[in-house]
This record gives structure tokens, sequence and C-alpha cells, in this order.
């Protein structure tokens, strides 16, 4: 055929090239590195995080919500860690773990940490079932189409749609800040509770702050911050970006966790009224802010529990097979990783089946998940802070004197609070 | 190997580290924490033993190992003076193996994949151990757990089955834990005997840091060949944390298309200088071709083609064809030109090798070419290649002449760039 010039384009060929790929990349370039410190961050407000932030708005007003500032400082030290040593090494925590500690103590953690996540799957997908009885869907119905979603979304995709999608989700958590506004709050009085630390000596008092800070640090999210980090291919040289990921995601988690405590303060706990679950303070709300609040209220919980429930198999699945050394890629077919694949099936199978039948302790499931996430942390932030001054591994971006000081008492605070979890959720 | 009364011909590494380890009169020396063993074909021996006291002086020292014998519980020394212990720094050749392999990743160049090391399987002949086989299967890495045992006890007991182990022999083995583990001189060079599409798999499993140092250790072809397989993003990070000069070499024994893509995809700095530190000619056809966006005709064609005038005999053309197919990206067809490079016609190499020695070119060419302009869409492309079935079809300029050629090859990268790269 003859050729014919196209009269559709009349830009010289040098600068359309110029134009469409680097104009477009520079502006793409801060939207391309970030991604990996939000998502994870906001994970973090997944069903558990939202039932206990209501609850402690519900029961103790106003009072807990300075912790929130300490938290976001220790999520950011702790987060930060974990993106230095993807950045610089180029590998994900477990296995810099597996490397430096042998292949024993990799066997045991993972095995724990399968649990403790496997615990925490089960709550999102109680979460799910919760927010959509609001709706009016039951959960013979929401879990299985949950969990299929969930399934197909990861499965079905690849690394960049799936990111796509998580962060599109991170925006949904907007709905707790319209929510909170419902609530008409008084904004001095918050504002002055919000840096005003406020202890009391009531040991329920304690364990809900302590249970505060459990459900915002958590041990996979290491993991899975680390191997995103590593997976999105950041260099030395992005780090700025992937530190104000960082400290935007920690932020935005707490601003989330701000709202739903102030709403539930200013709201339920002002009326007196008594919650036990997340959905319970959904309900509770319709009465004083109206049933658009409840409506979002559940949305948001809906959208958190989805959220959460796709990345904690997924981020385990990684986590585990990195660990052993087996194939494992979004990007692989199911035959070429059979372990990753298995294991994320096995997670999701498993977590939307409990939920599932009848006369499960649920309650128990989340206390003994609670429990192993903090006996499972200490060992994973002790050997964070061995592998982050190994200059083997990080070269000249070992922790410095000053921040080796504040992260290891950030540490030893956060040790003793996950111990103090153990040891309240042990004790009757 | 303590509890067995025969003599065990295989032993693995895990059985050996942490042991403890005596000298003449049952004297305690320390525990073993690593062995050093020289590179030798066609299975690295053991040379020596790393030993750790367990009280005094805790410094590492190393311990020749013919001197050193099974005990139960443990190993023994007979023959224990200073001359048999050096300062631990390895010499050439030499690599300590639990640091540089045990839980590390490897390539296994066998199966074309990267493999995490669970243990490490010695064959003892003569009184040497000679390191045979790399252990990666999930039997090695309960061994090194302690759960073997409990393992079987439940696959037997429930399935019916055994776990077999998984072991790759250590011909097909490259260690890549450290870059200077990719300068030891094992046999040939075993990354190199991969398939390029392969090796470029290979590349995308490893961590940053271990990427680039695979890749620095091809040779600049296998470099080249490896480079167009990968995926661009990594294309773009290797090539970055190379010096100029050493990626325009890699960069020039790639195909045109494929280097223009890759220098398009570079930040604009690092793509002039390496134009600069490229050989002129090859330069400026890449520049030619960057100048078109990627997905049209003229970013997907290639320059290095054969171009002759209709008056050339097949004789003559098959000579051209013989001296510079080696520089060119496609010789199965042959266009033919006349003096101002206006497109008359084509000839495949089949119709060349056929023809009689002294026909003109101008008499057996198929004239009816079927081309395309230079800001052709990839989808307009793709039509054309398949209504005409062809393996290539010539990028010409508004006044009809040639400027490249598009190999089917090119389109498909970008048409379905999901096949074949898993």
């Amino acid at each position: 055929m003859a050729a014919g010039v196209s009269e559709k384009r009349k830009w010289p060929g040098v600068f359309q090239r110029l134009f469409s790929r680097r104009w477009w990349r520079s502006l793409g370039l801060l939207f391309a590195l970030i991604g990996p410190g939000i998502i994870t961050s906001n994970v973090d407000n997944d069903a558990g995080g939202i039932t206990t932030y209501s609850l402690a708005g519900a029961q103790y007003g106003l009072s807990l919500l300075w912790t929130l500032i300490p938290i976001t400082v220790a999520l950011i030290i702790i987060q930060e860690m974990c993106a230095r040593m993807g950045v610089v090494s180029g590998k994900g925590l477990s296995d810099l773990i597996r490397e430096r500690f042998g292949a024993k103590i990799t066997v045991y953690l993972m095995m724990v940490l399968f649990l403790a996540n496997l615990g925490n799957t089960i709550s999102e997908f109680a979460g799910i079932a919760a927010s959509l009885e609001i709706f009016g869907v039951g959960k013979y119905v929401s879990v299985p189409v949950g969990a299929f979603f969930v399934w197909w979304l990861v499965v079905k995709g690849n690394y960049k749609s799936v990111e796509k999608v998580f962060l599109v989700a991170c925006l949904f958590y907007v709905s707790y800040i319209i929510s909170g506004f419902m609530g008409k709050p008084d904004w001095g009085r918050i504002g002055i509770a919000l840096v005003t630390p406020t202890v009391s000596s009531d040991p329920a008092f304690l364990t809900m702050a302590v249970g505060v800070v459990g459900t915002t640090i958590a041990p996979w999210m290491q993991f899975y911050l680390q191997s995103s980090v590593v997976d999105k291919g950041l260099k030395a040289e992005d780090y700025a970006y992937t530190r104000v990921d960082i400290i935007v995601g920690s932020l935005t988690v707490n601003v989330v966790a701000f709202f739903i405590i102030m709403l539930c303060a200013v709201t339920l706990f002002q009326q007196g009224i008594k919650i036990e679950t997340a959905k319970d303070a959904a309900q509770a709300l319709a009465p004083l802010a109206g049933n658009y609040c409840t409506y979002l209220f559940a949305f948001g919980l809906l959208n958190a529990s989805l959220f959460a429930a796709s990345i904690l198999p997924l981020s385990t699945a990684y986590t585990i097979c990195e660990a052993f050394g087996w194939e494992s890629s979004l990007n692989r077919k199911f035959t070429e990783a059979p372990q990753f694949y298995g294991l994320y099936s096995l997670m999701i199978v498993l977590g939307a089946a409990i939920i599932l039948l009848p006369n499960m302790p649920l309650i128990g499931i989340m206390y003994y998940s609670q429990v192993i996430n903090g006996l499972l942390l200490p060992f994973i932030l002790i050997f964070m802070l061995i592998l982050i001054n190994d200059s083997r591994i990080m070269g000249d971006y070992v922790n410095g004197r000053t921040m080796n000081i504040i992260t290891w008492l950030t540490v030893g605070i956060l040790i003793l609070l996950s111990l103090a979890i153990v040891v309240t959720s042990l004790l009757p | 190997m303590a509890a067995q009364t025969e003599p065990q011909v295989f032993l693995f590494l895990s059985e050996i580290l942490g042991k403890s380890i005596t000298g003449p009169e049952g004297r305690p020396l320390g525990k073993i924490v690593d062995l050093v063993a020289t590179l030798a074909e066609p299975y690295p021996i053991v040379t020596e033993a790393m030993i750790l006291p367990e009280s005094g002086v805790r410094q590492p020292r190393m311990l020749r190992v013919p001197a050193v014998e099974e005990a139960r519980p443990g190993f023994a020394t007979a023959s224990w003076d200073e001359s048999d212990s050096r300062q631990p720094i390895l010499r050439d050749n030499e690599l300590f193996l639990k640091e540089a392999l045990l839980d590390k990743q490897i390539v296994d160049t066998y199966g074309a994949k990267v493999r995490r090391v669970n243990d490490l399987q010695f064959l003892k002949a003569r009184r040497s151990l000679h390191l045979v086989h790399v252990d990666v299967g999930f039997r090695g890495l309960m061994r090194r757990t302690g759960l073997e045992k409990a393992m079987d006890v439940f696959l037997r007991g429930f399935f019916d089955y055994t776990l077999p182990n998984q072991y790759i022999s250590w011909k097909y083995v490259q260690p890549i834990a450290s870059p200077d583990l990719l300068r030891l001189k094992i046999a040939q060079d075993r990354l190199s005997q991969l398939h390029p599409a392969d090796l470029a798999d290979i590349i995308e499993d490893l961590d940053i840091r271990q990427r680039s140092a695979v890749f620095q250790s091809l040779d600049v072809e296998t470099a080249a060949e490896t480079l167009e397989e990968t995926d661009p993003k990594i294309q773009v990070s290797l090539i970055e944390d190379m010096d100029a000069a050493e990626a325009s070499d890699i960069i020039e024994e790639m195909s045109l298309s494929e280097a223009a893509d890759l220098l398009g995809d570079l930040s604009r700095e690092k793509a002039e200088v390496i134009l600069k530190e490229m050989e002129q000619e090859i330069a400026e056809d890449v520049k030619e071709l960057l100048a078109h966006p990627e997905e049209e005709a003229g970013g997907l064609m290639t320059t290095a083609i054969i171009q002759l005038p209709p008056a050339w005999t097949v004789e003559e053309a098959l000579a051209k064809i013989r001296a510079e197919a080696e520089d060119m990206d496609f010789i199965y067809y042959i266009y033919v030109i006349d003096e101002e490079e206006r497109l008359l016609g084509m000839l495949s190499l089949k119709e060349l090798l056929t023809a009689p020695a002294g026909t003109r070119l101008g008499d057996i060419m198929d004239q009816r070419v079927v081309s395309v302009s230079l800001d052709e869409d990839k989808d307009e492309i793709a039509e054309q290649f398949a209504k005409y079935g062809l393996l290539a079809i010539p990028v010409v300029n508004g006044e009809e002449r040639i400027k490249g050629v598009i190999p089917f090859k090119n389109l498909l990268e970008i048409v379905a760039p999901h096949l074949g790269k898993k």
C-alpha cells in the first residue's frame, strides 16, 4: 500500500517525543515514587484499627486523643528504617533476616507471622461482613463475594494496576473525615485534648491506650513496606521522595484515627452509649449524627476491610516466599509460583471460611491474633535494629548515634507496650 | 553423623557448623563457624575450617581440614600446632562457604532460576571433602530447622509420601551474594551459558545491587543480548549504574531500534554522554530513530538493513550480504532502491539464493512493495503485517525514500508486550 502522510500529527517528531514522554514523566515522578508508604500506613486503619479507635472514643472520650501524636512519631521512625533498608539493600526484610540470622529463626518467625496475619485477615473479613450488614447484606453473601473480589483483584491484576486500586482505596478514607464533621465537633475543646496528655491509672484505660498503639504499629507492615519499596525499584537517590511518602502516610493514618476517635467521643461518649464493635458504633451514630453518617462510617469500614484483606494475604505470601527463595511475583503465572499463589489463596479461603462457620469465637480469635502480633513485634523490631546497624548491609546508611538513641528508645517503649498487650490479653 | 557407626559418604554443611572440635588429649579448641573451600574442578575442595574458640581469646582461626577427623561427638584433630592454622583471610580462588552460599541466593544455570540455598552437601573422598551439591529443597530447610523427622512422620503418616531432596549440582551453581563471587573463575563463565532471555528473567528476579553485579559480570555481547530482553525499567536502572564508556560499548552491540528505545528512556544527560561515547556512525543512526515516537513506524524501525541498486547481479548481492550481515539487524529481505533512495522493489533471501547468479536484481524484484509512512501508528502497522503475512515492512518518508525497516519482532514487543515476558 502507498505511504500517505497522516494529517493528525503536526508537531515535529523530536519535540513531540520530548513532550509526550519527558514532560509527563517529570510530572509523574512524584506520583511514581510515592505509594508504598501511603498504602502501608492506610492499611493500618483496617477493621481492627477502626474498631479500636471507635471503642477508644466511645469509652474514654477525648482523653486518648493525645496518644496519636507520639504514635505518629513512632510510626514515622519505624517505617523510615524499613524504607531505608529497602532502598539501600534492595532486599526485603525477610530476605535480610534469612541471610543474617539463618534458616532456623526464619522458619519459626514465618510460622508465627503466618498465624498473626491469618488472625488479622479473619478480622478483615469480619469487618466486611459487619459493614455490609448495615447496608442489609447478609454475611453469607458479602464474605464470599468479598473474598472472591480480593482474590481476583490481585491474581488477575498486575503490580501497577493493583497499586492504583490501592491508592484509590486510600482516598475513600475521606469518608471518616466527612463523617467526623457531621458530628458537629467543638474544635476548641478537641484541640486542647489533642495536646494535653491524660493518663489514668485505670487498667482498662491503659489497656485501651496500648491497644491503640498496637493496632497502628503491626509486625506485618514492616515486611510489606520494605517489599513494596524494593518492588518499586526505588534507589538511594529517590530516597527523599520515599521519606515524604512515609511522613505523609503516617500523618494521614493518624488524621483518620483522630476523626474516628473524635466522632465517637463527641457523640457516643457524650450520650453515654456503650458499644462493642465498629458496627455498633456505626449504628449508634444514626440518631446522633444522621443516617448518612452511619452509611459513611460503614462504607469506610467496608473500604478499609477490603483494602486490608487484599494486602495482608499478599504481604504474607510475599514475605514467606522471599524468605524461602520461592518464586514470588504477581507477574508470574500460577504454575510458575505455586507456593506464592497457594499461600495467598489459602489465607483468603481460611480467613473467609472461618467467619462463615457458625459459633466461631470471633472475639477470642481476634484477641489471640493481637497476642501473637504483640509477641512478634519485639523480635522484628530488634532484628530491624541489628540489621540497620550492620554496615555490611547498610554501608554508609547505618543509623547515626542520635538516630540510634531515638530508635532504641522508641523500640524499647513499643516492646514494653506490646508485652503489655500480651499480658493484658492473657489475663481475664 | 555422630550417632552412626558406618562411615557416611555424604555430609551436610548444617551437620558440620556449630560442632565442637577437640585437639590432642581432648583439649577443646572451639566451634566450627565456617568452612573454606578452594575452587577446583569439577568440585571445590574444603581446605580449612574456621574455628571460634569458646574460651580465652575469642579470635577466629583457620584449621587445615586433612588434619581433622570425625569424632563422637563433633570432630577432633590429633596434631595441633600453630603451623596448622592461619589468619582468617582468603587467598585467591577461595571462598567462605557459609558466608558466600548458605541462606544466600544463587543462580541455578541448569534450571535458569534464582534459588535460595538451604544447605550444602559434601562428598567425603580420601580424607577430603568436596562440595558437590547445593540443597534448595524444602527438606533441606526442615533439616536446618530441626523439623526433618517431624515432617517425615507427618507426611508418611497422613499422605504416605516422602519429600524428596532437591539438589543442584555444583556444576550449575553461580554464587551471586557478593560482586567478588562473580569475579571468581568458576569453570568458564557459567552465566553466559544461559540464554539471554533466561538471563534477563534472572536479572529481573534479583535485587538492585545483585542485578548490577550480575549484569556487569557479563561480556559485552551477552550483556547486549540480555539487555534487549530485559524490562525497560530495569534496562534503565542497569545502564544508569554503569559509566558511559562501558554502557556505550554494550548499547553499540544492541539492535538499533532497541538501543534507540533504551536511550529514549534514559535521562537526557546520561543519554547524551553515552551517545558521545558511541561510534559516530551508530550514534547517528540511533539519533535518527530517537526523533520518532516509540509507538510509530519511525520509532519501531531499524536502519541497519541492506539496500541495493537494481543493476546489481544476484551474485554481487549475495557477496554484499555475506560481508555486511554481521552488522545488520535484518537480512531476510533486500530492498532495491534508485539513486535517490526511492524504494523500487524487494527480494527475499530465498529468492536470491534460488535465482541464477548473473540475474539483475531489477529483473526479478517484486515491485508490489508494501510500505508504511514514518508516523504510521502501531495498530495500522500490525494490520499490514497480518494482511500481507510479511516478516518486515519498510518505512518510507513523504518522498517515498526508504528510511528503515520494521522487523516483525519489534512490532510484537509493542503490540503484545506481555508475551514471553511472564
